[in-house]
């Protein structure tokens, strides 16, 4: 079992290398990449300037924290309030569709166009929908907000009916016997049974959305992207680190938020259910471990 | 005369090949069927094509139950959601018999309530079923099928890993079950269980199905002893 599993692991990575040689016309390329990478880091990037955290000149900051009125705060703010509306609304809508795309709990005649309206909504990249709610609608968040709905009902969708696919059969098939209907066992048997994967997707959706408001902020769809693509004009990359930074705290938080929520549906959490500080002295203990 | 409820027609059951074969047999209310047979038999997805949870492989099964909760079916693995509560559970029998549009939320707790007591698991309502034992799950998969009071029910070793006392009161609620002409198949290996409870016994040999009363078993297991 174990040189078997070996042997497959070996077989994928050489396919994947053969592949990635059909790809790459030329290794040469690679020389001196690092060296470039490292003088654009200390000469363009670092160190980063947390000035992004310091309140604009203008608008005049009527706050007593500096820190609310700054390009950071600000940015941020709109990026997680777009990515949260965006992440509940597609929540909504996948569970919606998702619901009649899982073939053990639809015939495959339904199923099928479930799934397909799925791919289709998912095939375009949010960036993609960003573009196109800003032809439709103009700048902003609410651009920035239909195109995330639109790719997280996509998205969202294919993980929450492969998640209903691969639960235990024995309560649905009592549930499908006993006569229960379709959106009895959905909302009293399929949901309590994969709330922990949905909500782990949920909170996974939400950081990837507050990861992605970086990109479709760039098109002009609203949040912190938005000042990312203006540092980015003006070339000034510190400022870019300093946001980047920013938004790797947040997602680390989201992180964070999400061992909390799903501690309520696992069955751990029947035993122990994790402090914000316990978790942050385990992660200490950890570090002390490996030294 | 007792009602018709479910009429098997040269019914050929199994996956790959047949397990059972030409199956043809009735099942009227107020009865209780005992499958009986070896381990790997068929007995299972005998009960499970009847639940329409298997296509026969031959044949037709005919259930002339009510539209809404009229199929009972306690399975080997119970099929109880295990990240909800005892409550929630018995309420899923109840809400099957008992959909929104036909009894009141009122009706529906009064009957999962007298099921919950019925089993004794009054002080595990609220509790979630992954902190519940065994025996503590098969009695609220049985409570599950008293608050749906299904006209017929189809259970799978529903009283195995349960002790003397609680059998007593699973086929005591059972009994009460059937004396109201719910009918019951079940599938069962302790020969005790089955003189206590079944009317009729159906076993299964050489991939036959022999319908008989408890008196031809009876003496059919004397002969073989």
């Amino acid at each position: 079992m174990r040189r078997g599993f070996l042997f497959a692991i070996g077989v994928l990575l050489l396919t994947a290398f053969i592949i990635l040689n059909d790809l790459v016309d030329d290794w040469g390329r690679l020389s001196g990449g690092m060296e470039n990478l490292s003088v654009f880091i200390q000469e363009s990037m670092w160190p980063p300037n947390w000035s992004v955290l310091e309140a604009q000149s203008y608008p005049v900051c009527e706050n007593k924290i500096e820190f609310f009125c700054s390009v950071g705060y600000i940015g941020m703010m709109e990026t997680i309030k777009i990515a949260f509306v965006a992440t509940i609304l597609g929540f909504i809508g996948a569970l919606c569709l998702s619901s009649f795309a899982a073939k053990n709990l639809m015939p495959m005649r339904i199923a099928f166009p479930f799934r397909t309206l799925l791919s289709a909504t998912r095939s375009l990249p949010s960036l993609i929908w960003a573009i196109i709610f800003v032809i439709v609608i103009g700048f902003g968040p609410l651009a920035g907000v239909l195109a995330m709905t639109f790719y997280t009902i996509g998205y969202l969708g294919k993980l929450q009916y492969e998640t209903y696919e691969g639960m235990p059969s024995d309560s649905l098939e009592v549930s499908k016997a006993m006569g229960l209907s379709h959106p009895a066992i959905f909302t009293s048997v399929v949901i309590p049974e994969t709330g922990n994967h949905l909500l782990s997707q949920l909170m996974f959706m939400f950081e990837y959305n507050v990861r992605h408001g970086t990109v479709i902020g760039i098109v002009g769809a609203g949040g912190i992207g938005y000042y990312i693509n203006t540092y980015l004009k003006l070339l000034q990359y510190d400022k870019v680190l300093a946001l980047l930074i920013l938004i790797f705290v947040v997602v680390i938080l989201i992180d964070l938020l999400s061992l909390m929520l799903r501690s309520f549906v696992t069955d751990e959490g029947d035993v122990r259910r994790p402090k914000w500080l316990s978790f942050l002295m385990k992660l200490r203990k950890g570090d002390e471990s490996t030294k | 005369m007792s009602e018709l409820l479910l009429k098997l027609s040269n019914l050929n059951v199994g996956f790959s090949e047949d397990l059972v074969q030409d199956v043809s047999l009735e099942v009227r209310s107020g009865e209780i069927i005992a499958v009986l047979g070896q381990s790997g038999i068929g007995k299972t997805t005998l009960i499970r094509t009847i639940a329409g949870l298997v296509q026969p492989r031959q044949g037709s099964v005919e259930l002339n139950l009510p539209e809404h909760g009229g199929l009972g079916y306690i399975p080997q693995r119970l099929g109880l959601v295990r990240h909800a509560s005892v409550y929630h559970n018995v309420n899923l029998g109840a809400r099957a018999s008992l959909p929104w549009f036909k009894g009141s939320r009122e009706e529906r707790a009064r009957r999962v309530t007298s099921a919950i007591a019925a089993m004794g698991l009054e002080e595990k309502t609220r509790e979630p079923i992954r902190r519940l034992s065994g025996g503590q799950l098969r009695r609220v998969a049985t409570a599950r099928a008293l608050a749906q009071q299904p006209t017929l029910l189809l259970a799978d070793e529903f009283l195995s890993e349960l002790d003397h006392t609680t059998v007593d009161v699973v086929v005591d609620a059972v009994k009460t079950l059937t004396d109201e002409g719910h009918s019951l198949v079940m599938v069962e290996h302790h020969e005790e269980n089955v003189e206590m409870i079944a009317t009729r016994i159906w076993l299964i040999e050489n991939q036959q199905l022999i319908d008989m009363t408890i008196d031809e078993w009876r003496k059919k297991m004397e002969e073989e002893e």
